[in-house]
């Protein structure tokens, strides 16, 4: 692994071209490439192949249409339509922005990682960090006023997604290990001490009932409020999450900080040259990230799940999904708000809960939006592919349209 | 012409998105025969040869080989016609032996497996056939620039070169060293072997050619045999007006040291020691140049002046205050300035915008920033204001710097470095891949500098830079520094001493 | 003319070499571990005063050469003696019953079973990556390969179909890889990760669709073991390799021919140089775009046995996402072995003996009942995979090339 620069690394053999296609020099390009094309084309791609999989195994012409106009009627986003149920719209709307709020979120872990270069796969496992302690924090202190406890039970997540995060941040900082390789072990080390304070005898976690694996309920005064809706609303969380993109923006663009991480994250030699520590800010940065990704498990707790079980273990993408909505928002503000919407709408869409198994079986749809998820990333990363597909009709080849630029005034 | 040409290049045109690096170029080779081409960085000397060696493909234009129309498409089709080429930048693989270097693709084998004794024999006899000495089975990485240029010599050889493309070959030698890549030349020469000379050098050209081809451009400006030509003619040829080969300056009126160094040592990147006990001192009002051929532990000393490499010993001190150990925003505090070697690694965050380019050592202190509030506005009024100072074209305040030419970036490294009025200002290879125009700027605003009562420290591997812009010059070899001289001093001299060929007290 | 630098050592060179710091320090580490290894089974020392002694001169060893300049070192030295000491005390505590049920030759057995998949994967992580392409999509093209090898197995009833099927499975992935990488130029990680996704997406759909909840069905025949009836009797040997299933056998000779390929045929040269420096390889006419595919599909096809190890060679069924990250610890294997064949296998016993390790600790009365729960040693192999990872930074020295696409101008 060699994309993250080694402190003790050999000299690099000379090459005429400045190293891009790093993670950062993939900014440069979508900033320059400007637009929505890419997006929105990776996403029709991506669509569009995840129909013709359907279609193959449903053995069916129509299939598709109608397992892709019952995910959309599924999402409530027919509520922005006049007409029809509005009621139910509203409900499955409800549960689509339930669902969009963490993804914004760990949209942010990824992204501002990116942003300083690195890839953040740890987002799971820093939502794991903050929704463990939210359940502890949210479960004890009783008779503490609400407003307290909810400030204190997310401010207890938020720093032990910074811990999770830092940790890696930490590692990269000190020893190089490469980010991608240690976020991930420690998602599987967090995923498994979670289930054993869940599960184990006496386990930290556990609730009242020792038989089952599940967590006690959070306390009343630690539920985030309910803004829409009755049953399983809409809460607060959204305005915290909506918050969260506007102090992503601010300090990436508009602090110090923000600068370092940026300028580590295009150029660590030219960063370290202008007096800026590369390692504090790999550290920061993951930190924060970490930060990020636990807020988003402590909403959730508080928000509307309020207690753990076991198989949530198993079945929870959150973290994983922020990387497609960094990818897919482009590591901007609004487009983690748009590309957090559609991925919400996909997962809910594709819901057991929501999805008529007469029209498609719901445990193939929730594969089917992961399918569908990997495949964004893959035409958003691979964005040459998509300009080619854009440009076929002017016959511009394959080859990356760079040329090493003559020098001189 | 009394032979037909080995070689034709004939209309030959590249187009860059933006530039035109080559325009209908015309250029032919007569076997036997050392043929210049000459011209300054970005002329497309370089293009044109990545031509005929299918790297790049034309736009126009065809190439004749032997009165035949050739495609070559492909490095392989080059060398299966015959051509060689040594690169700029050397295509060697540092982790691996010499033999396996230069047999890469067409391995001897023994059944399914590398026969190594066969490759280091052939390697072995090939390199006694042309007087090349290698041992065949060092790491690249062990050996030296000269050796490993030996061996791209022989990889092309190798492969049965008819034709050998030197791209800038001296470029990284010591003038001894190319002297003694001129008597390979010239063998190479005897053996009927046919020789394309790319550089920017005149004194090169006057020595070793046949016959000098001068691009300006990417336009054939004229094709002359070497008999009659001269330095001053051909430099009005190559730059298209008259030249000033030396910089004006008035003699140094040196102050107070400025800048301490005492006997420093510093390691690099494998650990190895670079720098060995160096002590030097810079005085207000004085350009002290080093001299050396690349890799003598420069790059490690300028580092560790600047913060960017921890120091193993000895003192560091700037303007009184002992950064020693200090990070690089502790040296740039105390009033060190740098210019960096490589301003695309180092110098310049590529994607960012020449305001936050020009803010990269400020961005932390008033008016850029407050309590850690950062204020994107007066970046770019401060960034305008220079720009204008400083006669960067291309873009402004809020272009990317990767948009700008390479002269124009080193501009906007140059505006930064002195408009924080540093009192000490590195300078490493300042002029690096710069044309003349460019190069004229830097060197007179490092002048300016010096007579504003600046201490100034000059790295440079082209002597001819440190020799005009000096006012002392200390010479390094293998981490120490082996020599001091006077601007007086001649390029031989240097030369000699830049091999340990002699070492002097230091004053 | 200069000389020629002298630079091969001799084995006077090498025998001055054992009495440096370094050297001394590594002998202190190994020291530590034999420390450990004499209070186990077999030997089972039952006395403290023998491992401790060992102890405490590979502490010695690791002072002095602390003292001189290997600091690094000189701490593990230390530190691993230091766990002999503890470690010897804490045994000789227990019955000897108790730790022959723990360590036993059958610790060894499952060692090599777990190494398996590991060393598949880490084969080919050292192929992509010495041709200069990072693959983090090992752990789909496991994944992959052990659900299509199992599916074809399960089809055909024939267990050789399967291995065929797996291998095919982790190929096409890999090939998507290897066009997004190296056609595309996208960003090796980012395209790596969405392979993962769509794996994960691709079998959990397909699972579902094609075998329900019902699972994977009973195959008429698994992959064979291996009886070797001259080995079988003898004792320790006998219990390791005398029945050794197939799939073993298979790894070993692919862990060698691994080696033999890379470093002892041109076809190995080839690889390695567009690793390194793959403009000095296309300079002398070798395409590093079909060497580089090659080394690619190559990866995945390794992966793919992998994969058919884990779900139709070791145990018999395929469960979603069971590759469960061993992609990435066979990646950390190829840094710790410093991307050669026998350092990476290395590293894989290494990995494979802590998940071994692991699962006979679960329940073991040598442990108090909190930490034997199976939940929590199950973190056990990513720990080793975070402290490995860390440790050996600095040291290992990836390809020049690795994780930049090569633009052909």
């Amino acid at each position: 692994m060699s994309t993250g620069p080694s402190p003790a690394g050999p000299p690099v053999p000379p090459q005429d071209a400045p190293p891009e296609g790093s993670v950062t020099g993939l900014q440069t390009f979508y900033d320059r490439a400007g637009g929505l094309l890419v997006p929105i084309l990776a996403t029709l791609l991506a669509f569009l192949i995840g129909g013709i999989v359907v279609l193959i195994t449903e053995k069916s012409i129509s299939a598709p249409f109608q397992a892709y106009k019952a995910i959309f009627e599924g999402t409530g986003l027919t509520w922005f339509i006049p007409g029809g149920d509005q009621a139910e719209a509203a409900r499955d709307l409800q549960q689509t922005l339930l669902i969009t709020t963490p993804l914004i979120l760990t949209g942010l872990a990824v992204a501002f990682a990116f942003r300083c270069g690195m890839f953040n796969i740890g987002g799971q496992g820093q939502f794991w960090a903050g929704l463990l302690t939210a359940i502890y924090f949210g479960t004890h202190f009783e008779g503490m006023p609400p407003v307290l406890h909810v400030t204190l039970t997310l401010v207890a997540g938020i720093l032990a997604g910074a811990v999770w995060g830092g940790i890696a941040g930490l590692l990269k900082a000190t020893t190089g290990a490469h980010e991608v390789i240690s976020t991930i072990m420690l998602n599987w080390i967090i995923l498994w001490s979670g289930k054993w304070l869940l599960e184990a005898p006496d386990g930290f976690l556990q609730g009242r009932d020792p038989s089952l694996p599940r967590s006690d309920d959070v306390l009343d005064s630690a539920k985030l409020p309910a803004i829409w809706g009755t049953l399983q609303p809409l809460h607060a969380g959204i305005f915290i999450a909506l918050f969260a993109l506007v102090v992503y923006h601010l300090l990436l663009n508009r602090t110090t900080l923000g600068y370092e991480v940026r300028a580590v994250g295009f150029n660590p030699d030219a960063a370290a040259y202008g007096g800026i520590s590369v390692k504090r800010n790999y550290f920061l940065a993951l930190a924060i990230a970490g930060a990020f990704a636990g807020l988003a498990g402590a909403i959730d707790m508080l928000g509307w799940k309020y207690r753990l079980t076991s198989t949530e273990f198993d079945a929870n993408l959150v973290g994983f999904t922020g990387i497609a909505v960094a990818l897919l928002g482009r590591n901007k503000a609004v487009g983690i708000l748009f590309a957090a919407l559609l991925f919400g709408s996909l997962i809910v869409g594709t819901s057991p809960r929501q999805l008529d198994p007469d029209v498609f079986n719901p445990e193939l749809a929730t594969n089917l939006a992961t399918m569908i998820q990997a495949l964004i990333i893959a035409f958003v990363g691979a964005e040459f592919l998509i300009l080619y597909l854009w440009r076929a009709r002017r016959r511009v080849g394959f080859r990356r349209p760079r040329e090493p630029e003559p020098e001189g005034a | 012409m009394t032979e037909p040409p080995l070689l034709e290049l004939k209309g030959i045109t590249k187009r860059f998105p933006g530039v035109v690096a080559n325009d209908h170029v015309d250029f032919d080779l007569v076997k036997g025969e050392v043929h210049a081409l000459l011209g300054e960085n970005g002329a497309g000397k370089s293009t044109l040869m990545n031509i005929l060696y299918g790297l790049y493909h034309p736009d126009e234009g065809e190439i004749r080989l032997r009165d035949d129309a050739v495609r070559i498409d492909s490095p392989h089709a080059a060398i299966d016609a015959g051509i060689g080429m040594v690169h700029q930048h050397f295509m060697l693989i540092p982790v691996m032996t010499v033999a396996e270097n230069i047999v890469l693709a067409v391995e001897p084998r023994r059944g399914p497996f590398l026969d190594h004794a066969t490759a280091n024999e052939r390697v072995l006899e090939i390199s006694q056939r042309f007087g090349l000495a290698v041992r065949p089975d060092a790491r690249i990485e062990s050996i030296s620039v000269g050796m490993q240029q030996r061996v791209e010599i022989l990889k092309a050889l190798y492969r049965g070169a008819e034709i050998l493309i030197l791209d800038e070959p001296t470029a990284v030698l010591t003038p001894q060293e190319a002297l003694e890549l001129f008597q390979i030349i010239r063998s190479l020469q005897a053996e009927g072997k046919s020789i394309i000379f790319i550089t920017h050098k005149l004194g090169e050209v006057l020595e070793i050619a046949d016959r000098i081809t001068v691009l300006r451009r990417g336009k054939t400006i004229e094709t002359v045999p070497r008999e009659g030509a001269t330095e001053e003619g051909l430099a009005r040829l190559m730059v298209g007006r008259e030249v000033l080969l030396r910089v004006e300056k008035k003699p140094a009126e040196p102050g107070e040291p400025l800048l301490t160094v005492e006997d420093l040592r510093v390691h690099d990147e494998r650990g190895l020691e670079a720098v060995r006990g160096i002590s030097l001192e810079v005085r207000a009002g004085e350009i002290v140049g080093i001299a050396g051929v690349d890799g003598n532990g420069q790059t490690e000393l300028v580092e560790a002046i600047t913060g960017l490499r921890h120091i193993d010993a000895g003192r560091v001190v700037a303007a009184e205050t002992d950064i020693t150990g200090e990070s690089a925003r502790g040296s740039l505090e105390a009033g060190v300035g740098h210019i960096p070697e490589d301003r695309h690694r180092r110098g310049l965050v590529l994607d960012f915008t020449l305001a936050e380019n020009i803010a990269l050592k400020d961005y932390c202190e008033e008016p850029d920033s407050k309590w850690g509030w950062l204020f994107p506005k007066r970046l770019v009024a401060r960034a305008t204001k220079l720009l204008k100072e400083f006669d960067v074209r291309g873009g402004g305040a809020q272009t990317l710097a990767s948009s700008l030419s390479g002269g124009n970036q080193q501009k906007v490294v140059v505006a930064r470095e002195v408009s924080r009025d540093p009192r000490i200002l590195v300078a490493a290879q300042p002029t690096r891949g710069l044309d003349v125009g460019a190069i004229e700027f830097v060197h007179r605003r490092l002048v300016a500098e010096r007579d504003e009562g600046r201490a100034i420290l000059l790295v440079s591997f082209e002597l001819d830079e440190v020799i005009s812009l000096s006012d002392r010059i200390l010479v390094m070899y293998e981490g120490r520094v082996v020599g001091e001289y006077p601007p007086s001093v001649s390029e031989e001299e240097l030369g000699i001493a830049m091999l340990g060929g002699r070492r002097e007290a230091v004053a | 003319m200069s000389t020629v630098d002298e630079t091969r050592e001799t084995t006077a060179d090498r025998l001055r070499r054992l009495g440096e710091p370094r050297s001394v320090a590594i002998a202190g580490i190994c020291l530590g571990v034999l420390g450990l290894f004499l209070s186990l089974p077999p030997i089972t020392i039952r006395n403290v005063v023998v491992p401790a002694a060992v102890g405490v001169l590979g502490a010695a060893l690791g002072l002095w050469a602390l003292t001189r300049g290997q600091r690094k070192l000189g701490i593990w030295a230390i530190l691993a003696s230091l766990l002999a000491v503890l470690g010897a005390l804490w045994l000789q505590s227990e019955s000897a019953g108790e730790l022959e049920s723990v360590f036993s030759v059958g610790l060894l057995a499952a060692t090599l079973r777990f190494a398996t998949p590991l060393a598949f994967a880490a084969m080919g992580g050292i192929f992509s990556e010495r041709s200069g392409v990072v693959n983090i999509g090992l752990e789909g093209m496991i994944l992959a390969g052990a659900f299509f090898g199992i599916m074809v197995a399960a089809e055909t009833g024939q267990w050789e179909l399967g291995i065929i099927g797996a291998m095919g499975a982790g190929a096409a992935l890999a090939s998507i890889h290897a066009f997004l990488c190296i056609h595309l130029q996208a960003d090796q990680i980012i395209s790596g990760f969405a392979i993962n996704f769509l794996a994960l997406g691709l079998t959990g759909y397909l699972f579902r669709s094609v075998y329900g909840t019902g699972g994977t069905p009973e195959l008429p025949e698994r992959i064979p073991d291996v009886r070797l009836p001259f080995i079988e009797d003898i004792t320790f040997i006998g219990d390791i390799f005398g029945s050794m299933n197939l799939m073993i056998w298979l790894m070993l000779f692919t862990v060698f021919l691994s080696w033999v390929v890379l470093f002892k045929t041109p076809i190995g040269l080839r690889i390695r140089a567009c690793g390194e420096h793959p403009r000095a390889a296309d300079t002398v006419g070798i395409s590093v775009f079909k060497i580089r595919y090659a080394a690619v599909i190559t990866s995945g096809v390794l992966a793919g046995l992998g994969g058919a190890y884990l779900s139709f060679g070791f145990g018999g069924t395929f469960n979603e996402n069971m590759s469960a990250g061993r992609g990435f610890i066979a990646l950390a294997a190829v840094i710790f072995g410093n991307w050669r064949p026998f350092g990476a296998f290395g590293a894989c016993l290494l990995f494979g003996f802590s998940t071994a390790l692991a699962i006979r600790l679960q329940g073991s009365p040598l442990l108090p009942s909190d930490l034997a729960s199976a939940n929590l040693l199950q973190t056990l192999p990513y720990i080793l995979t975070l402290v490995a990872l860390v440790g050996v930074i600095g040291r290992s020295r990836p390809p020049a090339a690795a994780g930049r696409p090569y633009v052909k101008q």
